[in-house]
Parts: C-alpha cells; structure tokens; sequence
C-alpha cells in the first residue's frame, strides 16, 4: 500500500493516541468518566467491560460522534479534526440497514469518501483500492454481490476491508467479533496481526474474555472509569477483572488467570 | 337508538327538568363540547395503546380507508334494497369495521412478503383503498347523496341541528283516518294527469281525497292544530347517543382486556405463550378503532380525527411512565384541549380575546384582517389539544424541554466540578503533580476555556473543597470525601448493576 | 469502464423495455381507448408522468431512510402555508407553493426537534404534525372564508388534487423544480447514499450529517409541494414510495433503484392521467394510484430473484431435486446392498421410504433418464449410477467436511446438501476433503 501522503511527520511524538481528562455524559450518568490513555504505536487493544461501561461510547467521543463533556483526544498529537484522514472507524455491524440497495464493493468505497471530498465521484482507482482490501478480507469473489446476500460475518468483513480502503493509522472498531463465524473470526485476526505488522494501531470494543490475551497485546479495563490499561500480561489480572466485573466473577478468575500465565 | 335514548332520557330527568335539559342541548357549544369529549376520551383510550405499540399512523390509515368500507357497504345496500340506504345504517358502520381490518391485513401480507418495509407497506395500503374509494364514488355514486366532504372535513358544531324530539308529556299523537270529522275530504279529478285533460273535459273521473290523513307525532300535531295542550319535546342530537355508546364500547373493551392489552402491548411474544392471542386482540383493537372513527366522521372529519387519537396521549406519555396514568391523563387533555377548543374557534384563546390581537395586527400591518373571529371549531379544538401537548413538551416536570435543560446545567455544574476533583485525586502527591495541577495551566488538561475553569474553581473553593497552594490545586479533607461519595454513589453503582449482565 | 454483470444488463433492459411501453402507450391507447389527446390532456398526462419523475426519484431515499410516511404527514402539513400565503398575498401559485413549502419545512423541523429531545417515536411526531398542521390550515381557511367566498373550493382541490387544472407555467414550474431538485441530487450523490445508509460511519468521516439529511427532507419537502395539485394531500404518499418500491423489487444498486423509479413515476403518472380521460368521472389521483400500485404488485410477483412467483418456483424446483436425489441415493444403496448396481428395486419399496415426495422425485429421475422401469420394479441406468454415486459421495464429503472442515483448515461455506460441495471448494480443498474420506472408508 502508498503510505497515506496526509499524515503528519511528527517522529517526535509516537503515542498513536493520547486521551486525557475524557468525560462523557448522557442524561443522569456519567457514560464514561476521566478517561486517561496512552496507546503507543502499533499495539492491538482490546476495550473490555460490562454492558453499559460505556466501551462504545469511548470510541464515538473519541471520534466526536457524540459530544464530550470534558477532556481532550489526540492523533499522534493531532486533534480529531486534522487526524481525521488517517483514522479508521468501524462501527457496528447492526447500525445499518442491510437490505440498502447496494454492493460490497460499493460499500467498501465509501471508506474513501471521506478522502474525496465534496462533489467527486469514485472512480476506477477508488474501484481498485476497493477490489485490493475485500481480497484482504477474502470476499474479490463477492464484490457484485447485493449486501443482504451475505451472512453475518461476511457483512463485518465488508465493514472491515471499508475500513482498510481508508489506510489509516489508527483504526476503532466497534465489537467487531460480535455473532460472527470462526472463518470471519479467523479472518478478522489475521488482519488485526497485519495491521499491526504494517505499524498501525488498532482499538477493538471486545466482548469475549477468553480471547483477549490470545488476540489482543494491550487491553483497557473499563467501566465507566478506567480500571486498568496497558500491556496484558501486566494488566490483564484477575484482580483488576474483578474490579472492572464487579464481586462476583469466580469463574473468570481461574480463565483469565490461566490466559494471563498462559501467554 | 331510539329507545336507548328515550331510557336515558328517563333516567335523565328523575335529576333535571326538561326545559333545563332543552335549553342546555340548544346552546351548540354544549352539544359541541359533549360530543368532541366523547371522541376525545375514546380516542385517547385506543391511541394510547396505538402509540405504546408504534401504529400511530395506523389510525391515520383506518381512517381513510373506512371511506371504501362505507362506500361498498353503501352500493351493496342499493344494489340489495333498491334505494339509497341512511348514512348512519349500521351496515355501513359494519362495513367501514371491515374496511379498518382489511387495511391491516393488506398491510401485514405485503409486509409479511419480505420485499416491503412495515411502515413502506402501510403507505402503499391506504392509498390504494382510499382512491379504490374516491374512485367508486365518481363511478357510482354520482347522484345518489354520498357527500365525500362530510366524511373528510365533518362540523361538529352542527351536530346539534341533527336531533330526535323524544315526547315527554302530552304525548298524543294523532292518528286521522278518511271517516274522521276533523279529515279535510277534497273531491279530486283521478285521470286528469294521466289523460292530460282538465276536469271540465269530458270522461274526467272524480274521487274523494283526505288530503290531511295520516299519523301526527305529537310535536306535528301540535302544529297543525290537532291537539289543545302543547305537549313537552325534549331533542336529542343523534351524534350523542351513537357517539356515547361507543365511547362505552371503548371502555369496556378497554377495561376488560386492559390486562390482555397491556401483555400484548409491551411483550407480545410472551403473550402468545401465555395463550392471549395477541394477533386476534390486535384485530379488535382496530375494530374498535375502526368504530371510533366512523362515528366521529360527522362531527370532526376523517383527517382530524386522528388527532385525538395520537396528539393526547403523545402528551400524556411525555407526563407519566405508568399505563393507567396515561390513560387517564390523556383523556384529560383531550377533554380539556375540546372544552378551550371550542372557544379558541369563537375567537378566545383561553381567557384571552383575539379580535384585540387582531386589531393590532391590523393597525401594525395594515392587513385589513377581519376582527370577527369564527373558524371550524373541530380544527379548533385539534389545535387546543396539540398547544397543550406544546405545554407538556416544554414543561413536563420529567421529559419537559425545560427541566432537562436546568437537569443538564446542574448535571454540567456538577460533572464540571466533579471532573475537576476528580483529577486532582488523581494527581495529588504524585510525581507529575507539578505539572498536571498547576492552577493556570489546569483548564489545558480538560480543553476548557480559563474562564469555565476559573468559574468551576472558585466554585469549589468557596464550598471548601479545594485550596491553592504554592500554584497548585490541592483537594481539601472534604474534597477528598466528596471524591470518595461520589465513587461509591454515581460511578459504583453502574459496575454492580451491570456485574449481573456477564457473559 | 467496467463490465456488466448479467444483472445490470437485466436492469437496463428492463428500462429501456418500459421506456418504449411507455412511449407505445399513447399511440395504442388511441387503439384501444376512446381518448382524445386534446390540450389539456396533453398537459395533465405531461405533468403527471414529471411528477412521477421527481416524486420517484426523491420517494426513493424516504422508503430507504425508512421515512415512508413523512410524505402522508409533509402534505397534510402544507396546508396552513398555504392558507397563509392566500391569506397574504392572494390565488397566485408561486406564493402558495412557497407557503406550502415552508409549512412542510417546519413540520419536518418539529418532526426532528420532537423525536430527538423525547422519548416519543417517529411515527408519533409525524402524527402529530400531520393532525396538528392540518388543523391550523383549517383554521385559517375557515376564517379566510367567513371573510369572503374564497376558499372552500381551494380546499377541495388541495385535499383531492385538480388534476384538470394544471397548466403550462404549473408544468413548466414542476421541471424547473425537478431540474433543481436532480442537480443537487447529482452533485451530492454519494453523499446522500453515504448518509443514508451510514450516518455514523459518513459523521466519522467529517461529513455535515443532519446538515445533508435536512437538505434531501427539503428535496422531499418539494417533491411534495409539486405533487399536492394533482394528486392531493391524501395520495400523496402512494405517489412518493410507490414507484421506488417497485423500482427496489428489480435491482440492487441504489442508482439503478433511481433510475427505474423516475422511470415508474412517470409511467404511472402519465397512464394514470390518460386513462383518467377515458370517462368524465374517472378522477385522475386515484387512477395514478391505482396504476402505480399494480406497478407495485407485478414487481413484488415478478421481480427475478426476488419476487414472489420466482421463489415459489424456485422452492418448488428445489423440493424436488431433493427428492430425487434422495431416491437416487435410496436406489444406489438398496442396489449396492443386493450385490450389483444393476439390481431392479420394487417401486413399493422406494415409496414405501419416501412417501409421496418419492413418487414426485422418481418421476423426475425418468426424465432425467437416470433409471428405467424393469415390470414394478426400477433400474439405475449406467447414468443413473454415475449420478448416484455422485450424490453419495457427495453426502459422504459434505459429512467430513463439517466433521473436519476446521482441523484441515478450509474456508468457510453455509451447509446446504443439495449444493455440490465439489463446487463450492477449491480444487485443492476438495482433494484434501476427499483424501480425509478415502482415509475414514480405508
């Protein structure tokens, strides 16, 4: 891939993504509350939490998709809107309506609209970048397909090669190994593993406990607050589960206590 | 109907004379009033439910799609009889039912076909009857009286116009048959029209006439001269004995399935396991509806009418979060939106006059605007009902616009100052504390303006929460315990609510 | 430029076939009906067939924006606009049309401002407006009229539509607003499909979303106005999604979608007012309805792929290629079992297995040539056992596949027996697949 001619060359500072002070309130609570973060370049996190710990959210006001209360997000120093070229989103699966008239490779190109601006239409290049990420996610053979023709994990590999046609920095991913396959499962992490090879930094909203040492090598705690955040081997402790979960998670102690030594 | 009413009447009078009773039901805005709160509670009741499932619009579809019910049931009766049938026979009620059920089963099978979306689907039916409707009437019906404006626009404040005098003493009607002396007997040519020539003509045949024979009500025979003592008439509009019937159709159906509604409404899965039909109660529902409608048809019109079912208790919900309290509040407010409405259309805003605001905006403007108010009182009445459904919006003492507006400023005063705290816990007495708390730096950690973060400073300082120190922030002792509550309280509570949602 | 797929050739077929029906349709209208192109007629089937046209194309992205009935409530709510605007300026077209324009704006605004800050839903706010807007201009036109004579007429034709009066400036009026309308839309088209389908992912990356949602609504807005005078306030939502319904039924692509619903539109719009003129009493609203609406009812049948008539065959076709697959299947191994692939086997032992759908299945397999009848009994031909084996294999693949698939490390294919899994898998994949079986039978 050409390296994207919009990022910043600022080797001075490498933190992919600083968050600091970040506050976000909806109607009588707090949804996520003085959030500090540090990610270094070219980690895999994991975002894990209960229901309701306000993962989702982190993502969408790091992206200003809601407003923030208080606090400041950072791109390799950047603010939002100068970073925006080279930050990835993918949200959830079930945000969209998937009987919209339109094709794979037509959705993946809309990850280049932003790039494109105002007014311009995609063309044959745009068409190529598209055609080049969905055989990353191994969907070439379904470009032509009608989007409500795919199954479930096929549609996340849809949102997922739209994301990559962006060749952003940094990616936010929201759970995007929610109900699908193995094969997709697989596949999602084949390229989480590519991305970090290229040097890319990648936030995944995660649901699945027992996976996140194996796929992930950093992880936020969060509820609301954060609990922990750094490395999973340092972070990733029964101790600090049980105070993300709340008293009662014995039987996670053992499985997160096993991945933690396991790894 | 007849003698429903003449019992209720009965019933009536053991409390009133029937002069009050008369003089009363003559003012039309009283017979306005009466008849718009009987659509209004109805309404209410139903559109109630209609809103908790999301079928708003479906009374809107019902209440064009009668119109093809009516018009159908209508040719059916001509075709059967021979003659145009009365516009309040209960076949054609029958029949706009029908129609109110047929537009949800059209709408549910395109629905169901995969290819239409729900709400796609409910725009695609009902303008297909209503112009299968519209269509039938140009066709068919051009001579026959099917006035298609008196179903789409109705008056209520004529309902008074259309009554039945029920005879309440006096009561003697008068019967005059051909041998009775006070029969007018007229010798009259019987072959003259027929023949076309004039009873001076020969081979004119003559017969004895009664030209005034007959049955005499007694108000008629009062009129003709027939009887000595003026019997006493009570009139009844019609519209209110109908329209009272099924607004006590609503209730019961209400009130008996209230349980059955209530299930299918907020679970309907767990309904249909429990053995409650919910796709057959859904089908009253809209039968009921379907009657609500039609009976409303001459007093407020096709397109009014769903007003008061979807305007009330839209505000209703946005007042109350239990059931039975949004159904008795949205009554409410229909009621009262009919009882202003109705002066708001003799020029009244509540106890305000608008010829006055009429005149300014004339002397301003110079628009030569008439100064006499007089406009349709059912529009009149909506609009009521949608400025009080206004009034809830803006100040609901929950969802209003305001409370939460004052709800958010406190809520942003208070997660300001929490966040402020918040961070100095977090830094205090550790090494970066230099750097993170200096006083007039802080607001760059926080993207705030120094103006905000001198405000949301000097807030905490003066309630002793803070105190500055060497050109840092420090938390007070209270401060520290303001933290730590808030923990416990706000944030803690979130994590053990949530615990129960593992995986 | 890129190739097409056989489906996009379909759909401009498809096109090009209803362009020329509908230019065919005046000539052989004058065949078969007894109508006279006169000028009015001329006039209200053109204005009809461009109203079709812009209420196709805009009603298109309210069905898919799952706003189908904002129309029904944005032209009830043009109503006291345009009471205001008689009220203010007096009869005159541009004025009303402005006032009704700027009435529906401010229902559409309500609309959002209502269902953001409340818990009510959509379905709600738009009734309200609808009930609520209408009840206004009521107002207004009550009190216009105790002032004069003017307006109960004026009413009427707003509630059904005046088809009759619609003139040459109206006509004029209704393209240059469409031409307007199709501009923007060009210009901002894959903003409009991006915003529509994803509003977050199309905020995430720094497109003014409710910015570009309150622009198509105001496209809407004026699709709506446009249409009002002849099709009235009622009809107006069947004239908004019907065409983009049918037109979804035929195609997957969103340009294709818009294309073949301006094409519907006008379609429906120009017939409809034609055969209004059939009779003096036929209105011309309700026939375009009527006609879009059987528009909506052949492609909800017809549509390949998608429609009704095409699944049930579809169903039907495949309910008996099982069969006679499993008879196939039930013949090799009642065969195999008697020692010799050539054994007859009694037809009432196969229906006595199958039940009726073995019937259906057998006859199948006789055309297909693949067993021949030997007295009561039937017989494999030597194509038949070909075929046979096949299918059994098949099975036996599809068995290990789903038992090993994951250990051997194949992609990942939905389960569906009837499919040759020999097919779906790559070369590599199917001999890795039947080494494993060859392994398990050994």
């Amino acid at each position: 891939m050409p390296d994207n001619e919009h990022s910043p060359h600022d080797d001075m500072d490498k933190k992919a993504l600083v968050i600091d002070d970040l506050t976000v309130a909806y109607d009588s609570k707090p949804a996520i509350w003085d959030v500090d973060l540090e990610l270094p370049e070219g980690v895999l996190m994991a975002i894990v939490g209960p229901n309701g710990a306000g993962k989702s959210t982190l993502i969408k006001a790091a992206l200003k998709l809601i407003p923030r209360s208080a606090g400041t997000v950072r791109f390799y120093g950047l603010p939002y809107e100068k970073a925006r070229s080279f930050v990835g989103y993918v949200p959830q699966r079930g945000s969209v309506d998937w009987d919209f008239p339109t094709t794979v490779i037509d959705v993946v190109m809309m990850g280049l609209y932003g790039r494109l601006g105002w007014f311009r239409r995609p063309g044959r290049r745009e068409r190529e970048l598209g055609m080049y990420a969905l055989e990353q996610v191994e969907l070439a053979d379904f470009a032509g397909r009608q989007i409500s023709q795919l199954s479930g994990g096929q549609q996340q590999r849809t949102f997922l090669a739209r994301a990559l046609v962006q060749d952003a920095r940094v990616y936010f991913m929201d759970e995007p190994f929610a109900a699908v396959d193995a094969v997709t499962e697989r596949a999602i992490v084949a390229i989480l593993r590519e991305l970090r090879a290229r040097g890319k930094t990648v936030v995944v909203v995660h649901h699945d406990l027992q996976t996140v040492a194996e796929y992930f090598d950093w992880v936020t705690l969060l509820n609301v607050e954060i609990v922990a955040s750094g490395p999973v081997a340092t972070t990733f402790t029964p101790d600090n589960l049980r105070q993300t979960y709340g008293g009662r998670v014995s039987f996670l102690q053992d499985g997160a206590a096993a991945l933690a030594t396991g790894d | 109907m007849f003698q429903l009413e003449q019992w209720f009447i009965q019933f009536l009078l053991y409390f009133v004379s029937p002069e009050a009773v008369n003089s009363f039901l003559r003012d039309p805005r009283h017979t306005a009033i009466i008849i718009g709160t009987l659509i209004a509670v109805s309404g209410a009741l139903l559109g109630s439910f209609l809103l908790l499932r999301g079928m708003a619009l479906t009374s809107d579809a019902i209440s064009h799609t009668v119109l093809l019910g009516i018009v159908v049931a209508f040719l059916v009766l001509l075709a059967v009889q021979g003659q145009a049938p009365d516009l309040s026979s209960p076949w054609l009620i029958l029949g706009a039912a029908a129609a109110g059920v047929a537009t949800v089963i059209l709408t549910e099978a395109l629905h169901r076909s995969g290819l239409v979306k729900q709400d796609a689907a409910l725009g695609l039916a009902f303008p297909l009857l209503f112009a299968l409707a519209v269509i039938l009437i140009a066709r068919k019906v051009e001579n026959v009286h099917l006035d298609v404006d008196a179903v789409m626009m109705g008056e209520i404040g004529l309902a008074w116009a259309n009554s039945n005098s029920h005879c309440l003493e006096n009561c003697e009607s008068v019967s005059i048959t051909p041998d009775d002396p006070r029969a007018q007997i007229n010798r009259q040519c019987t072959n003259c029209r027929t023949l076309g020539i004039s009873p001076r003509d020969e081979g004119a045949q003559f017969a004895d006439i009664c030209t005034n024979c007959g049955v005499y009500s007694p108000g008629q025979a009062w009129q003709a001269g027939l009887i000595a003592t003026q019997p006493v008439l009570l009139f009844w509009p019609k519209s209110i004995t109908v329209l009272a019937l099924i607004t006590l159709l609503t209730i019961g159906f209400v009130g008996l399935f209230y349980k059955e509604l209530k299930l299918s409404t907020f679970d309907p899965a767990l309904a249909a396991a429990l053995g409650f039909r919910p796709a057959l109660l859904n089908y009253a529902l809209m039968v009921v509806v379907s009657l609500v409608v039609v009976g409303a048809f001459d007093a407020v019109g096709s397109i009014l009418v769903i007003a008061f079912f979807i305007i009330p208790p839209a505000a209703a919900y946005l007042l109350t979060d239990r059931l039975s309290w949004m159904l008795l509040l949205s009554a409410v407010i229909g009621a009262v939106g009919v009882y202003f409405g109705y002066d708001l259309a003799r020029g009244r805003f509540l106890w305000l006059e608008m010829g006055g605001l009429l005149a300014g905006l004339n002397r301003l403007f110079g628009l030569g605007l008439s100064e006499q108010w007089n406009s349709s009182i059912s529009a009149s009445m909506v609009l009521m009902i949608f400025f009080l459904f206004l009034v809830a919006w803006v100040f609901s003492p929950r969802y209003g616009l305001v409370s939460t507006l004052v709800r958010r400023a406190a809520q942003r005063r208070h997660f300001a100052d929490q966040v402020v705290m918040g961070h100095i816990y977090h830094h205090q007495g550790q090494v970066a504390e230099h750097e993170e708390l200096i006083i007039l730096t802080l607001h760059h950690h926080f993207r705030w303006s120094p103006r905000k973060m001198a405000r949301v400073l000097a807030r905490l300082r003066s309630s002793y929460l803070v105190r500055f120190e060497k050109g840092l922030v420090l938390l007070t002792p209270q401060g520290e315990a303001r933290v730590h509550r808030f923990r416990q309280t706000q944030l803690g509570r979130n994590g053990q609510s949530m615990a129960q949602n593992l995986p | 430029m890129m190739q097409l797929t056989a489906e996009d050739r379909r759909v401009w077929l498809l096109i090009g076939g209803i362009s020329l029906l509908a230019l065919l349709f005046i000539p052989f209208s004058q065949l078969f009906l007894n109508v006279t192109y006169d000028y009015t007629l001329r006039t209200v089937a053109l204005g009809g067939a461009l109203l079709g046209v812009v209420s196709g194309v805009l009603g298109s992205f309210a069905i898919l924006r799952q706003e189908s009935l904002l129309g029904d409530a944005l032209s009830h709510a043009a109503l006291p606009g345009v009471a205001m605007a008689f009220l203010l300026a007096g009869r005159q077209l541009p004025w009303l049309l402005m006032g009704a324009a700027a009435a529906s704006w401010l229902g559409v605004y309500f609309i959002h401002a209502v269902t953001r800050s409340t818990r009510l839903k959509q379905d709600a706010t738009m009734g309200i407006v609808l009930a609520a807007w209408f009840a206004a201009g009521l107002v207004l036109l009550t009190y216009i009229q105790s002032r004069s004579d003017a307006s109960q007429a004026g009413l009427k034709t707003f509630i059904f539509g005046q088809a009759a009066a619609i003139s040459r400036q109206d006509v004029q009026l209704i393209a240059l607003v469409g031409g307007v309308a199709f501009l923007i839309l060009g210009l901002l088209w894959k903003e409009f499909k991006l915003v529509t389908f994803d509003p977050e992912f199309a905020g995430a990356n720094g497109f003014r979303v409710y910015l570009l949602q309150m622009l198509l609504s105001t496209l809407i807005v004026a699709a709506i106005v446009m249409g009002l005078q002849l099709a009235g306030v009622i009809l107006m939502v069947g004239m908004l999604i019907a065409p983009g319904i049918a037109a979804r039924q035929w195609t997957n692509q969103l340009g294709q979608m818009v294309i073949l619903a301006a094409i519907f539109g006008a379609f429906a719009g120009g017939t409809g007012a034609i055969l209004s003129a059939v009779d003096k009493d036929l209105p011309t609203g309700p026939m375009i309805i009527v006609v879009s609406f059987v528009l909506v009812l052949l492609s909800i049948a017809l549509a390949p792929g998608r429609g009704l008539v095409w699944k049930w065959v579809r169903l039907r076709r495949d309910r008996q290629q099982f069969a006679a697959q499993t008879v196939l299947r039930e013949l090799f191994h009642y065969a195999y079992d008697h020692g010799s692939l050539m054994t007859p086997v009694p037809e009432k032992f196969i229906l006595g297995v199958g039940g009726p759908a073995a019937a259906l299945g057998l006859r199948r397999l006789r055309e297909q040539g693949l067993v021949q009848p030997e007295g009561a009994k039937w017989q494999l031909t030597p194509e038949g056992i070909k075929a046979a084996s096949h299918t059994v294999q098949n099975v036996l693949l599809w068995d290990i596949y789903r038992q090993f698939g994951d250990e051997l490390g194949l992609p990942l294919v939905a389960e569906d027996r009837q499919q040759d899994i020999r097919h779906l898998l790559s070369a590599e994949a199917v001999a890795r697949l039947e080494e494993k079986l060859a392994g398990r039978l050994g």
